[in-house]
């Protein structure tokens, strides 16, 4: 008697296969640990490279992430050893030009401590060249003013790309808490990007994280972060500020040793790029000039900034009266959430579009803050999601009652054919 | 991301690390290399939404349905036209089973990758044909045919007797 799935009798071909199939893919393993941690590292650099919340997300941080991985996995211990453990080397390997000879994880380290001012060195650990997720090095560093954790990630990037322009440009406020950033273009034609910011978007601990972001015309990327604690989280604050200054940032992002590393490490050219795929988002319409356009006329002054991602933008409005924070997403292909999305109270319209209305305070929010949300899902699973603070920002304490656009301004915008053409 | 929402992402990542890496093996009929590739992109997505995520009444299906559409991405982006992958199946590290998987993998590597993703989701995943098309935000007859199609091909390459032709 064939197994039955899904209330459909399978043919016996079909039940072999389904048995079959199950012995063959249990057949194969893999370092879990590695995936997951080199999982992890992809999604920090997807927000490191958005820089801003999304309005589903709901992630504010401009989470940390070195390239290459120097990456503090918070409350699991800093694993990086074996975490960094090879997933599997690329057979994709170009073969025009032999890689120079691997840079060794211990060499990482012995480069960065030539490379600081004289200190103490401790909780040193490092990946190599030839380890993925790439390599790096991290340790705490004391000058004898107070320990501070500094780490250095190396990796490449598409010269010329949107990823390239975007790790060395300095981000928009409204997202990102910071005291000064500043790009510098050297002699070579790289671009160095210093931020000096702060651990925590909310600024619950002030840690401070300061970092630089090294761009060369041949993609190399070298990024170098440092703290004014002993390590990213968890580690009480130890000096006022972290020990390098911005000039010395930029030059240790600089210096030549990180470029061998980075020569030294294999080419992978069959990588899937990380842009969100054109299934996720609704293609290539900029949202902040179309929302822009949807605005009711003449009443507002209008940020420049405004994210030029092709699913998120947002825009902050003034009318006189303080500032609100507006954000929109556009998502194709979300029929799968739209149950959790969308409840039994949704407002269904003639042609099928669901729409869901909030008016709660801020999750981020400070005083006063609350954020008004319309929610829209077509029949078809395309979703345009816009929400508006009544601050500048999603940290901000309220700049006024309500928010600039009222709930059937948000709903016409939500709702117009214009995120679709 | 919060500690609590971290750590909540971090053993969920960690528990269904070995099943979609499984299930990216067998969708990329071999290539493990690419497999994991998928997997970590796979996870990078996850961790960007997993509030949302997290909320959904299955996350692992979610998961599961985000490594289906990485991976029909991956190949759009290769290639404009629908094709059989031309990557054969790695060697087993073991030696388990390798008559089976091999042979397997070989019929499953013949599959253009739709056909592919349609048997991985139906027979691996036991998903219905309606799941299956939401995953792949196909229409329900598109993925029968699909399957009618795949079937056929399968039976062809492998023969009807699939598991005695198979096991060693």
């Amino acid at each position: 008697m064939p197994f039955e799935q899904h209330g459909n009798p399978l043919e016996p071909f079909e039940e072999r296969l389904s048995a079959d199939l199950r012995q063959a893919g249990d057949t194969f393993d893999a370092d879990r640990v590695a995936l997951v941690t080199a999982g992890e590292l992809r999604g920090r650099r997807r927000l490191l490279l958005r820089r801003r919340a999304a309005v589903v997300g709901g992630v504010a941080s401009l989470a940390l992430v070195g390239v290459g991985g120097a990456l503090l996995l918070p409350g699991r211990g800093s694993s990086a050893h074996q975490d960094g453990a090879s997933v599997g080397t690329s057979r994709h390997t170009a073969t025009a030009t032999p890689a120079p000879s691997p840079v060794s994880g211990d060499q990482m380290i012995r480069t960065l401590e030539k490379l600081l001012p004289k200190g103490n060195f401790s909780k040193v650990e490092a990946r190599g060249s030839d380890e993925r997720p790439g390599p790096y090095v991290q340790l705490v560093y004391d000058d004898g003013k107070g320990a501070a954790a500094i780490s250095v990630g190396l990796g490449r990037v598409e010269p010329g790309s949107d990823e390239a322009r975007g790790t060395t440009e300095c981000p928009g406020k409204v997202f990102v808490h910071y005291d000064a950033c500043s790009t510098t273009r050297l002699p070579d034609g790289s671009a160095v990007m210093v931020l000096q910011g702060y651990e925590y978007p909310d600024r619950r601990v002030d840690t401070k994280w300061w970092s630089a972001e090294l761009v060369t015309p041949e993609g190399q990327h070298v990024s170098v972060s440092e703290w004014n604690a002993a390590a990213e989280k968890g580690a009480p604050i130890s000096r006022a500020e972290p020990p390098l200054s911005a000039a010395q940032l930029r030059k240790l992002a600089g210096a030549g040793a990180w470029r061998d590393a980075i020569d030294a490490m294999p080419q992978d050219t069959n990588r899937p790029a990380p842009q969100p795929s054109a299934s996720e988002t609704a293609g290539s319409v900029a949202i902040a000039p179309i929302l822009k356009s949807l605005l009711p006329k003449g009443v507002f002054k209008v940020s420049d900034d405004s994210g030029d991602d092709s699913a998120f933008g947002y825009l902050v409005l003034d009318d006189g009266k303080g500032k609100s924070l507006v954000q929109v997403n556009v998502q194709a292909n979300m029929s799968d959430v739209e149950g959790d999305l969308f409840g039994s109270g949704a407002e269904v319209l003639a042609d099928g579009t669901k729409v869901a209305t909030h008016q709660v305070p801020s999750e981020k929010g400070g005083a006063g803050a609350v954020m008004w949300t319309v929610d829209t899902i077509r029949t078809d699973g395309r979703r345009v999601v816009i929400s508006e603070l009544n601050s500048g920002a999603p940290h901000d304490d309220a700049t006024r009652e309500a928010p600039a656009l009222t709930m059937k301004q948000l709903r016409e915008i939500a709702l117009s054919p214009k995120w679709w053409r | 991301m919060r500690q609590a929402r971290a750590d909540e992402y971090a053993e969920f990542a960690a528990v269904r690390a070995g099943h979609l890496y499984r299930s990216a093996c067998l969708l990329t009929a071999g290539d493990t290399h690419l497999a994991e590739d998928l997997v970590q992109e796979t996870f990078g997505r996850l961790y960007v939404s997993w509030r949302r995520v997290s909320r959904v009444e299955n996350p692992a299906g979610y998961a599961q349905t985000v490594l289906m559409r990485t991976f029909l991405t991956h190949q759009r982006r290769r290639s404009s036209t629908e094709r059989a992958t031309d990557v054969l199946p790695d060697m087993p590290a073991d030696g388990r089973d390798m008559p089976l998987r091999l042979t397997l993998l070989e019929a499953l590597a013949r599959l253009p990758a739709k056909d592919r993703a349609v048997v991985v989701l139906r027979y691996w995943e036991d998903r219905s044909i309606e799941e299956t098309a939401q995953a792949m935000n196909a229409s329900s007859a598109a993925v029968r045919t699909r399957c009618v199609r795949a079937l056929g091909r399968l039976r062809e390459l492998l023969g009807e007797d699939l598991g005695e032709y198979a096991r060693p």
